[in-house]
């Protein structure tokens, strides 16, 4: 197996992850091989339903795979789960906290649950408050903490155990501006540390400004992975946004469609989007088909490569659709 | 595996922490239930429980079918304190129709008179009129079969007056028949004489209660009152509502996220099953000890009967403790199996009826069709009462207990395996 001579150097290798949910039409998770570097800051991103939290859930063993296997630090998951567990740290979606227990006391929980104990216990528990600021809600019920409070008890939480790896799925959701900054800045300053973080978003700013290394997901699939340079540079990609006066109409949507060049068109009420490799040449084309059609244009940006691009370029659809 | 026990000790510290941090819906864990009880206990009470005024009902099986069963029906339907509800003709109902009949309390008791009491009756008659000297075994036994739930003032009174109505038809006969021998002089030796032979030739024998269905024969059990019945059985349908918190803090976990976050640690399910149930059996049980507190110390201040508690105190913690771990595994699998808390509370609170129905809660077991009292033994709650019943009203010891402690014990088992397979499946 060629892959075996990565493993030492991977954190996580995904080898045909298959699931299907019962009863759903397809799969949520549809073959996926996946290789994340030690170390390394990595991005997953995909619109909601892409089947992110499913593909999580098995990297960190909460659902077993319809086929295919996951290794995590070069340790097979289904063979040897519990020590898997003890490297991983995950912060789910959802909040997963008690909200009638204090911060504290959730952490002395979890703590014990990743089998930690005495004063072992006590100095991660200090240190967790410490690295998320709740000193001064260290002896409040979680339940009347802030939405973003709640968030960084949840992150920490995930690193009650200095886990290897980090697994977070979309942990920003919900949450102000600044604890999402401060979120940002710790898993940074955790990344540059050594730790191998995981980072799942459907926010293409989150991932483009956090990960070196990206993937993107839709509908159960991996449709491009690397670099964030590399990818967009492979793609070529690059977007044409007009903001027209009022939605327009089918017709014309068809028209610019059939515009030399341009891969895809949607729309989002009055927006219309574009992807294209030649933006500018696109844009100006655009813009004469739909003053033709007495279409009113408010304002035309272009150029812009960025992940929605790419990701609208893919699929024809946009990330937030 | 001390890692394992590290991690239980932990879980059961924090369920323990989450339940008493709700003070008031703590407290109503046992507010509830008490009241409940109580109020069921008081107002079941009259109708096991027949005091001045009641009117108890009667029913009259003539198998006769000549002139004592017409005699037997007016008289007892001219007595206030009887409701004659039927008088059943005698054919094709069995004894064993009308014992069921009346151990369910339909009617407190049953008289049936036999086939050919009117001519045993007559003949009796004849041979007082002839001044013969009769033979006991030649008599009339009409017989009286009592509710044995029935005090046993209610069952003296019910005795004497069948009794009362049989001496009123049998001097009713025997006086026509002297009418029609007439002009006989009586002197007080004559009287004598024929008061000593007509009472060797009673045409009726003696009416004695005798119980529909067993009770023990030994020492002095305790009455069977409805206190017997009611709080032991409201109290067992009041524990298992338990299953509806249980469940619902399990969902809330679940839907919280708490419990992915526990599966993506190295926790084995049981330790988060057990974490959970411990201290909601530790309720439970604290429920149950405080109900039978109230039937034997509260109910008797609201003027009920007190609960009497038998001998054997070791046979009702068995008891107990497999009807909290029965709960206890059902709550769990009730939260396994639902998907949200309005599910469970209404799945959960549903099916401890319909439990509450087949093990004879509500409605006692024997007076239920056949096919239902086979279907009982799916139900905890029948087990749970037969034991306590075997108890406090049978004076039971461990021994009579040992089967229905074992089918709570196998329904516990049952429902907590369909847990644990249920809770390693899925997770979401
Ligand atoms: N428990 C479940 N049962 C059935 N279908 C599910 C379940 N969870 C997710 N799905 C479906 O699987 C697909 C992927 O979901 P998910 O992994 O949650 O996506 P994402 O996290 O990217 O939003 C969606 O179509 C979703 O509806
Ligand atoms: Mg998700």
């Amino acid at each position: 197996m060629p892959r075996m001579k990565t493993s030492v150097e991977a954190a996580i290798e995904l080898g045909g992850l298959v699931k299907t949910y019962p009863g759903g039409a397809s799969p949520a998770v549809a073959g996926v091989d996946l290789v994340v570097g030690r170390g390394s800051f990595f991005g997953l991103l995909g619109p909601n339903g892409a089947g992110k939290t499913t593909l999580v859930s098995m990297m960190c063993g909460l659902l077993a795979p319809d086929a295919g296997r996951v290794r995590i630090a070069g340790l097979d998951l289904a063979a040897s789960p519990d020590e898997v567990k003890g490297r991983i740290g995950v912060v789910p979606q959802d909040l997963a906290v008690y909200p009638s227990l204090t911060p504290a006391e959730n952490l002395e929980y979890f703590g014990s649950m990743m089998g930690l104990g005495g004063s072992r216990l006590g100095g991660r528990v200090d240190e967790c408050l410490r690295i998320a600021r709740l000193g001064p809600y260290a002896q409040k019920r979680a339940e009347t903490l802030s939405g973003g409070l709640k968030r960084r008890l949840s992150l920490v939480i995930g690193l009650i155990h200095e886990p290897e790896i980090l697994i977070l799925d979309e942990p920003t959701v919900g949450i102000d501006p600044q604890s999402r900054l401060f979120i940002f800045d710790s898993l940074k300053a955790m990344n540059a540390a050594g730790m191998t973080i995981v980072y799942t978003s459907h926010y293409m700013e989150e991932v483009e400004c956090l990960c070196r290394d990206i993937a993107i997901i839709d509908q159960g699939r991996i449709i491009a992975h690397g670099g964030l340079a590399e990818i967009l540079a492979a793609s070529g990609a690059g977007t044409v946004e007009i903001r027209a006066q009022c939605a327009p109409s089918e017709a014309l949507l068809r028209r610019l469609g059939e515009i030399d060049g341009i891969r895809q068109v949607s729309c989002e009420g009055s927006i219309i989007r574009a992807a294209s490799a030649q933006p500018t040449a696109a844009m100006c084309e655009m813009i004469r088909l739909m003053e033709e059609a007495g279409a009113g244009i408010l304002s035309v940006s272009h150029g812009v490569s960025n992940l929605e691009a790419l990701f609208i370029s893919l699929t024809g659809r946009g990330l937030r659709e | 595996m001390a890692s394992n026990l590290n991690k239980l000790i932990a879980s059961v510290k924090k369920e323990t922490r989450h339940l008493l941090r709700d003070r008031e819906a703590f407290l109503l864990l046992f507010v509830m239930p008490l009241i409940f009880v109580l109020i069921i206990s008081m107002a079941m009470r009259d109708t096991f429980r027949e005091q001045g005024g009641v009117v108890l009902p009667v029913v009259i099986i003539d198998n006769d079918r000549d002139v004592v069963g017409p005699a037997v029906i007016e008289a007892f339907s001219s007595i206030k304190a009887f409701r004659v509800e039927t008088a059943v003709e005698g054919n094709g109902t069995t004894e064993e129709d009308i014992k069921a009949d009346v151990t369910a309390g339909r009617h407190k008791f049953a008289v049936i008179i036999p086939r050919g009491a009117t001519a045993g009756a007559n003949s009796a008659v004849q041979r007082q009129l002839r001044f013969v000297r009769g033979v006991d075994a030649a008599q009339v036994k009409v017989r009286l079969i009592a509710d044995p739930q029935l005090r046993s003032d209610m069952r003296s009174l019910a005795a004497v007056s069948t009794g009362r109505v049989l001496q009123a038809i049998e001097n009713r006969v025997l006086w026509e028949r002297f009418a029609a021998l007439a002009g006989m002089k009586i002197t007080p030796e004559r009287e004598k004489e024929i008061r000593e032979i007509l009472a060797s030739n009673r045409p009726f024998a003696e009416v004695v209660a005798e119980d529909a269905a067993a009770r023990a024969e030994q020492g002095d059990l305790p009455k069977p009152t409805s206190v017997q019945q009611s709080v032991p059985a409201w109290s067992l349908f009041a524990v298992f509502f338990l299953v509806i918190p249980l469940s619902v803090t399990f969902i809330k976990e679940r839907q919280a996220g708490c419990l992915q976050r526990l599966r993506s640690m190295p926790v084995p399910v049981w330790v988060i099953m057990l974490g959970k149930a411990v201290p909601f059996f530790i309720v439970n049980q604290l429920q149950l000890i405080l109900m039978l507190l109230a039937g034997m110390y509260i109910v008797p201040l609201l003027g009920g009967d007190r609960l009497e508690i038998g001998d054997a105190p070791v046979a009702i913690a068995m008891v107990s403790v497999a009807v909290s771990f029965a709960a206890v595994s059902y709550g769990l699998a009730v939260a396994a199996y639902c998907k949200t808390t309005e599910q469970a509370t209404t799945f959960g609170g549903a099916s401890i009826i319909i439990f509450g129905a087949l093990g004879g809660i509500m409605v006692p077991k024997f007076i239920m069709p056949p096919v239902m009292q086979r279907l009982a033994v799916v139900s905890p709650m029948s087990w749970g009462l037969d034991g306590y019943l075997d108890i406090f009203v049978r004076h039971g010891s461990v021994r009579d207990i040992l089967q229905e402690v074992a089918g709570l014990l196998v329904f516990a088992a049952a429902a907590g395996l369909i847990a644990v397979l249920r809770l390693r499946r899925t997770t979401r």
